[in-house]
């Protein structure tokens, strides 16, 4: 009986192994593939790399855009559960609609966005309403810690991270990068392990030529003039005459990059190289110095203006001071339309326009910005029998702050057309320099006699007797150029007796230039001339700025008299 | 006839008993190595889920402060606040050295230095 039990134990431990081997060769052989490929799906997760936009900085290092990690509201429409209160109070929170919130969720498929890049604290208080079906993902949001400061120049991207404006999509290949994927393992609770991969990739940082402190200086003043003229939009730029590095670039009205979606398109526009307007007697430095380097005129040449006016093509134009006879110096000094007209017709219309061409009027700069337009000036050939005379004094010409403002550093650095240019190097995440900006051999448009000549009679215009006696700094001698333009009326399409461009061109120190500033004030209220409304501008931009860029004082300051002992 | 005595028949059963034991642990060891690893991956895992929470909060930190630290925040915090101004390089401390005793003659204009 023992021995027939012991048979029947045997015969099913046997089986029952025979049953298991069976088990074990339909999964470990006949289905090794299916199941071991079914298990990789269930064990693998798989992520997408963070791709994080490079920084932008200063010259000297200082964040102008950055990145911070936000969380998004998300939905999964089939597990969410509807409760009016909680949705309610959800709405309250993010501060939208509760209809507009239902209207996100109630779509097909299993995910939804509910609202993008929360601030921490709205996050945290949404996850307090703990609403099923309701998660988030984390996001890389830009920031911009200056707010509205150079965001002409910096520019701003979209919800997804996409460029916009300014050095964000000039520069965009450069600030983004790749991403990729990673594999995860994990458990059956949904727990991970570590893949040990970097989960976030960087672009490069791009460094500019801005400098923080000179643009606040810049966009300071320029409030200030914006309120005290009541001017509809102002801009301003100050350069390297050398270099062509802007140093500090500046227009109103501003926006605040962080809310690009609230900035109109009037707001946004870089005014300093996207609008073009007619320069008036900025413009009479070009025909000075084409006169000066055709030897048309000496210093000494005299020029009768006693007249007041002088007939052009049938038209007659003005001076808005009387004068006698002027010297060439006097002339530019005084801002005679007469006696640059007479210059001008002395010159010819063809060498008008070569030596506008020579200065580039009518092209582009080739600023790392985008958007920027060439103004224009008219071939010789097309010129009306007016335009000698209108052209002569700034009219029938369209030029954009930045082209003008190189055609004076081009008297400041000796005759050399540089140019201008935003960003000084790009520096990769791991920190090796993947490009620094070279500047070209850049071309000599005048002689250097003719631009030491032309910086001495720009000296004049800011002395006693000229017409940018407020652009004076204290302690440098300043050398510039007043500009007062009309505007043209579009109802009438007549130049309007009520708006003006007034305008102030210079650099400083007249005669080892470190700054080239141009401040342009559109439709002041109350004075129009630029010696008036943009020269103090120009005087308190560089004042401050010499003292923070530590420019000695010249005059008459003697070293074995006095030193400085502290500030 | 060689005779085979007791004594190496004891040391064949250890042998194996041995072998068998080194076998069992090596097992055991395998074992214990691998889920080593899994647990150190387990907290390598939540490690880098901390790092990236703290480099989150670095960040914000971080973009906090540079936006306190702007020159435009710090400039009119210290002059509505505190009456600072900004550094003018005229307004300078000019000191006559052409004295060779003291008290030296100290003027905010060097026109006052001169001697009458």
């Amino acid at each position: 009986m023992n021995k027939k039990r012991a048979i029947i134990l045997h015969t099913v431990i046997v089986f029952s192994f025979f049953l298991v081997f069976l088990r074990l060769a339909d999964l470990m052989i006949l289905n090794h593939e299916r199941l071991s490929e079914k298990a990789e799906r269930q064990q693998m997760k798989v992520e997408d790399i963070q791709v994080r936009r490079g920084m932008i900085v200063d010259r000297r290092g200082r964040d102008l855009a950055l990145n911070l990690e936000l969380e998004s509201l998300y939905c999964d429409p089939k597990l969410f559960e509807f409760d009016k209160r909680k949705i309610t109070k959800l709405a309250a929170v993010i501060s939208k609609e509760p209809g507009t919130i239902l209207s996100k969720i109630q779509t097909e498929g299993r995910f939804s966005w509910v609202e993008r890049k929360l601030d921490p604290v709205k996050a945290k208080r949404v996850k307090e309403l703990n609403i099923k079906g309701l998660g988030f993902l984390t996001e890389a949001k830009r920031f911009y810690p200056k707010e509205e400061l150079a965001s002409h120049v910096i520019g701003a991207v979209g919800i997804d991270n996409q460029s916009l404006e300014g050095i964000e999509m000039t520069y965009d290949r450069f600030l983004k990068t790749a991403g990729g994927k990673v594999f995860f393992r994990r458990d059956a609770s949904g727990k991970t392990l570590s893949s040990g991969a970097n989960m976030e990739v960087t672009g490069s940082n791009v460094v500019l030529t801005i400098d923080e402190v000179l643009q606040r200086i810049v966009e300071k003043e320029l409030d200030l003039a914006m309120s005290k003229w009541s001017a509809r939009s102002a801009s301003a730029i100050m350069m390297d005459p050398f270099t062509g590095e802007i140093l500090a670039l500046a227009n109103r009205p501003a926006y605040n990059p962080n809310e690009i979606g609230k900035a109109s398109n009037y707001e946004k526009r870089n005014r300093a190289i996207t609008d073009c307007y007619e320069p008036g007697s900025t413009f009479k430095t070009i025909i000075g110095v084409a006169a000066l380097e055709e030897k048309i005129v000496r210093t000494d040449s005299l020029f009768d203006v006693s007249k007041g006016s002088i007939e052009v093509g049938g038209k007659t134009i003005r001076d808005v001071h009387k004068n006698e006879i002027l010297t060439f110096k006097e002339v530019i000094q005084k801002s005679s339309n007469v006696g640059t007209i007479m210059m001008g017709m002395k010159l010819g219309k063809e060498k008008i326009y070569k030596y506008a061409k020579l200065f580039g009027i009518g092209e582009k700069t080739g600023i790392d910005l985008p958007g920027e337009v060439s103004g224009w000036i008219l071939p010789s050939e097309k010129w009306s029998g007016t335009s000698i005379g209108a052209i002569s004094i700034g009219q029938e010409v369209a030029v954009t702050p930045l082209q003008m403002l190189r055609v004076y550093s081009a008297i400041a650095n000796g005759g050399f057309l540089v140019r201008p240019h935003v960003v000084s190097g790009i520096i990769s995440s791991k920190g090796s320099m993947v490009f620094s900006f070279k500047q070209k051999d850049s071309t000599q448009v005048i002689s250097s006699r003719t631009a030491e000549i032309f910086k001495e009679i720009l000296k004049s215009v800011v002395e006693e007797g000229g017409t940018g006696v407020s652009a004076a700094v204290d302690g440098n001698w300043v050398a510039g150029k007043t500009g007062t333009a009309q505007l043209v009326n579009p109802e009438t399409k007549r130049y309007s007796k009520e708006k003006y461009v007034s305008s102030f061109i210079g650099f400083v120190p007249a005669d080892d230039p470190k700054l080239a500033i141009i401040v342009v004030i559109y439709e002041p209220k109350g004075q129009i001339y630029g010696g008036i409304v943009a020269a103090p501008v120009f005087r308190e931009i560089a004042r401050q700025t010499l003292s923070y860029l530590d420019v000695p004082i010249e005059d008459d300051f003697k070293p074995e008299q006095a030193f400085l002992v502290s500030r | 006839m060689i005779r085979m005595g007791n004594h190496e028949s004891v040391w064949v059963s250890i042998s194996k008993f041995f072998l068998i034991f080194l076998l069992i642990m090596c097992v055991f060891c395998l074992v214990y190595v691998r889920s080593s690893v899994v647990s150190l991956e387990y907290g390598l895992g939540e490690l880098q889920s901390i790092k990236a929470e703290r480099l989150k909060e670095q960040k914000m930190l971080l973009a906090e402060k540079t936006s306190l630290l702007s020159f435009g925040k710090l400039e009119s915090a210290l002059k509505e606040k505190d009456g600072f101004t900004m550094p003018d390089r005229i307004k300078v401390i000019h000191v006559d050295e052409r004295r060779h005793h003291m008290p030296y003659r100290v003027s905010l204009q060097r026109g006052h230095l001169a001697e009458p």
